[in-house]
């Protein structure tokens, strides 16, 4: 019973997770650099809130997607993972093996950042949409193997339970859960991202040139507005 | 919270090297789950965590910590493979219309106790590193000092800022808000989040200038103030346990033990 | 030291330049204060001396800017270490972060150079004595107060030995002791022979600590001279400045024929009392009391 799956879910994301925030940091520019620690933040205060709230959402990565759209697909990709481990060192370590699901949804969203899903609300809330497909499937081997498909709230383990219930495997159920869950959750972490983005002073995006190079956000929120 | 800033307590455990521990903690887990005999977690728990956990004094921290974050796990994991654990055949009890299976209480225990391993191996690593001493190891080690900042600036901005929280949720209490409760604490804390998170971002212009200006981002290596104290027997510790991950993951790949 | 030559700045924002035809020459020791309203461009001047500005915030330079022989224009911030250590307003902004003592958060910018450990070490030490920091050296940079920050915030760019240091409103957001703990240091640095740039918006410090003072205008130098002669330009008002209490009590006197006609208006506490008492006694001497 068990076979590797569980260890290759394990071992595999870690190893994921650790090569890319080793390659993905290493380029970054000091602002950014600095802009990480404050997105880890955002990521850990709005879940904790979202989480004593009682909501069925997660919402735990306002930060990453706001990396994602600021600084680029590495960027989120690094946020993500840290994040991950930040978790795991001040919360619990049960955040660790998700590392490269939180590293995915900071590099889908800074890839659909250039491509310039988030001009518009929209798209954004589509890109949304997307990450939290991304999020869902590849949560999905962690949460079962590892998990043994517990972990997560009480909400996501009762929809899990009547997946399998209804006679699927143990990964197919954590992915329809994922599947069910994370894109509505993903489509309003974008929209509180963008929100966060808006209350920001204009000057703000300047000091970050992955904005200006590829028009990620609309355009009325370069042009100058200082008096 | 797991970390414990500056923890007065001094152990044998507490002056190992910080990736000593950290290799130890990956070497319990990776075994944990490499090993397929459904109580070998449990083994490993008593046999290598729970020894040192009771070598570093910190028992009374680590077993509050330990059942608060594991236990309800369990009881889920135990709860729905128990009953909807798929492609079941032996029965053990019904209970309404639920039927208890064997194979899934077998999964939930195996599962479940992998779980504890995982959080007491890095639990053992939390209680007894201070975190500078662990990002300074990493650092030394070779790691970027961009991503060992992040970390380590992580560790330090959320607390300052959950601060800054309590100090408005006491002002708030001062002029008779309410503030009572889990759900008053959400309600009163949703306003303030905005403007305290819109602080913070725009604190990282500051930061980044301060942090430039102090010379970092040069790829010069960088030197250390302090430096984190390594024996031979620790060198040689971790290797030895870095070759029983890996062996536990060969003989898991290729189904040696299965 | 610092020699500005027709400099201005626009910022990509900006509709209006920040900085207009800036030509200032600052020789090695001197302690200049640069004064002026909110907006008139205190900060990015400050950010230009220390390499910020445009290098992280991005703007139009035109003209010519250097600092010890070499040009802002062509030298990052992370280049100047050494040459110019900056302050700003924010205490608690200026920390890394990622420091868990006073002593290693003074040490974060000497390991990012690779200094020498035994060297870096005797230079922390010798900061921290200095700056009156020796016995926190151990505590979280975040659980001491904003004045002994802001404090770790000048050592931080001390250990480095900067030929300038630019200051910009240090004590903004400080209370009146923290305000004294860093008026104290500027003290050290003076002693030290460091070249200090102080950006201020009230006068009371300028008129004290400072051998020169200049007036920014809407991006423009438009006083520049001793602090006795600057501080009491009648034109500071003009310039968004509020002038200082006593000078203008004294202005109130002269022009009542209460001031002695020689004697010059003051921009110290101290020489207000002398110059009133002054006045006083003519007053009594003829008489008219």
């Amino acid at each position: 019973m068990g076979g590797p799956a569980a260890l290759l879910a394990l071992c595999g994301y870690t190893l994921g997770a650790m090569l890319t925030v080793s390659g993905a940091v290493a380029g970054l520019p000091t602002t950014t650099v600095a802009l990480l620690p404050v997105a880890i933040t955002i990521n850990i205060v709005m879940g904790k809130i979202v989480y004593f709230s009682g909501l069925p959402l997660q919402l735990d990565s306002i930060g990453t997607v706001l990396v994602g759209v600021l600084a680029g697909p590495a960027a989120g990709a690094a946020t993500g993972a840290l994040a991950s481990i930040v978790v795991g060192m001040t919360i619990t370590p049960g955040a660790l093996p998700y590392a490269v699901t939180a590293a995915l949804i900071g590099f889908v969203a800074g890839t659909l950042a250039r491509a310039g899903w988030f001009r518009r609300v929209p798209t954004a809330l589509l890109a949304g949409g997307v990450i939290g497909v991304f999020a869902g499937v590849v949560s999905a081997p962690i949460t079962a193997f590892v998990f043994g498909n517990a972990g997560g709230t009480v909400g996501q383990s009762a929809v899990i339970a009547t997946f399998q219930a209804y006679g699927n495997s143990m990964l197919k159920a954590a992915s329809l859960q994922g599947l069910v869950a994370d894109p509505l959750d993903k489509a309003l972490t974008v929209a509180l991202a963008l929100t966060l983005l808006a209350g920001l002073p204009s000057g703000y995006v300047h000091r970050f040139p992955f904005v200006q190079q590829h028009r990620v956000l609309a355009v009325h929120r370069l042009v100058p507005r200082r008096t | 919270m797991g970390v414990s800033p500056r923890s007065a307590d001094d152990s044998p455990v507490h002056r190992l090297n910080p990736l000593t521990k950290l290799v130890f903690a990956v070497t319990v887990t990776v075994s944990a789950f490499a090993l397929t005999m459904t109580w070998w977690p449990l083994l490993l728990f008593c046999a290598a965590v729970l020894p040192m956990v009771i070598a570093s004094g910190t028992l009374r921290k680590f077993f509050p910590m330990l059942l608060a974050l594991w236990v309800p796990i369990a009881l889920t994991v135990y709860v729905i493979q128990g009953f909807f654990y798929p492609e079941t055949s032996r029965v053990v009890a019904e209970i309404g219309p639920l039927e208890l299976k064997y194979e899934g209480l077998v999964f939930a225990t195996q599962t479940a106790l992998r779980i504890m391993v995982l959080m007491g191996g890095f639990f053992l690593l939390l209680l007894t590193t201070r975190p500078g001493a662990l990002m300074s190891a990493m650092t030394q080690r070779g790691m970027s000092p961009k991503t060992v900042y992040v970390v380590s600036a992580a560790l330090q901005i959320a607390p300052a800022l959950a601060g800054r929280a309590q100090g408005i949720l006491h002002a708030q209490q001062a002029r008779g808000l309410p503030v009572k409760g889990l759900r008053g604490r959400v309600r009163a804390l949703v306003p303030m989040a905005g403007p305290l998170i819109l602080g913070a971002l725009t604190d990282v212009g500051d930061r980044a200038v301060a942090m430039e200006t102090r010379g970092f981002g040069t790829s010069r290596r960088p030197t250390f103030l302090t430096e984190v104290p390594d024996t031979a027997a620790q060198r040689v510790a971790r290797t030895v346990m870095g070759l029983c991950a890996l062996t536990a993951v060969v003989a898991n790949v290729f189904g040696v033990l299965r | 030291m610092i020699e500005f030559r027709d400099f201005s700045l626009t910022y990509p924002t900006g509709s209006r330049p920040a900085l207009r035809e800036i030509d200032l020459v600052v020789p090695r020791g001197q302690i200049c204060a640069v004064v002026g309203a909110e907006g008139a461009g205190k900060t990015t001047l400050a950010g230009v001396i220390s390499g910020v500005v445009p290098h992280m915030t991005g703007g139009n330079p035109r003209g010519s800017a250097r600092v010890g022989g070499r040009l802002l224009a062509e030298t990052p911030p992370s280049e100047l270490v050494g040459e110019v250590g900056l302050v700003m307003q924010n205490p608690f902004n200026q920390l890394s972060g990622a420091r868990f003592s006073l002593r290693e958060e003074l040490a974060f910018g000497l390991e990012n150079l690779g200094v020498d450990r035994a060297e870096m070490i005797r230079r922390v030490e010798a900061v921290m004595a200095d700056l009156g920091l020796t016995a926190l050296a151990g505590l979280s940079p975040y659980e001491v107060s904003g004045g002994q920050q802001q404090l770790l915030a000048i050592g931080s760019a001390l250990v480095m030995r900067p030929a300038v240091m630019v200051l910009d409103e240090p004590t903004s957001q400080l209370d009146s002791v923290g305000a004294g703990l860093v008026f104290d240091a500027l003290e050290t640095l003076r002693a030290r022979g460091v070249t200090v740039v102080l950006f201020e918006q009230r006068l009371e410090r300028p008129a004290r600590y400072a051998d020169r003072v200049l007036v920014l205008d809407e991006g423009r130098i438009v006083a520049d001279g001793p602090p006795a002669d600057v501080l009491t330009d009648p034109r500071l008002a003009e310039w968004g400045v509020a002038p200082l209490r006593y000078t203008t009590a004294a202005r109130r006197a002269a022009e009542r024929g209460l001031w002695e006609a020689d004697r010059p208006l003051p921009v110290t506490l101290e020489a207000a009392a002398d110059g009133f008492a002054a006045a006083l006694k003519s007053a009594r001497t003829a008489g008219g009391l």
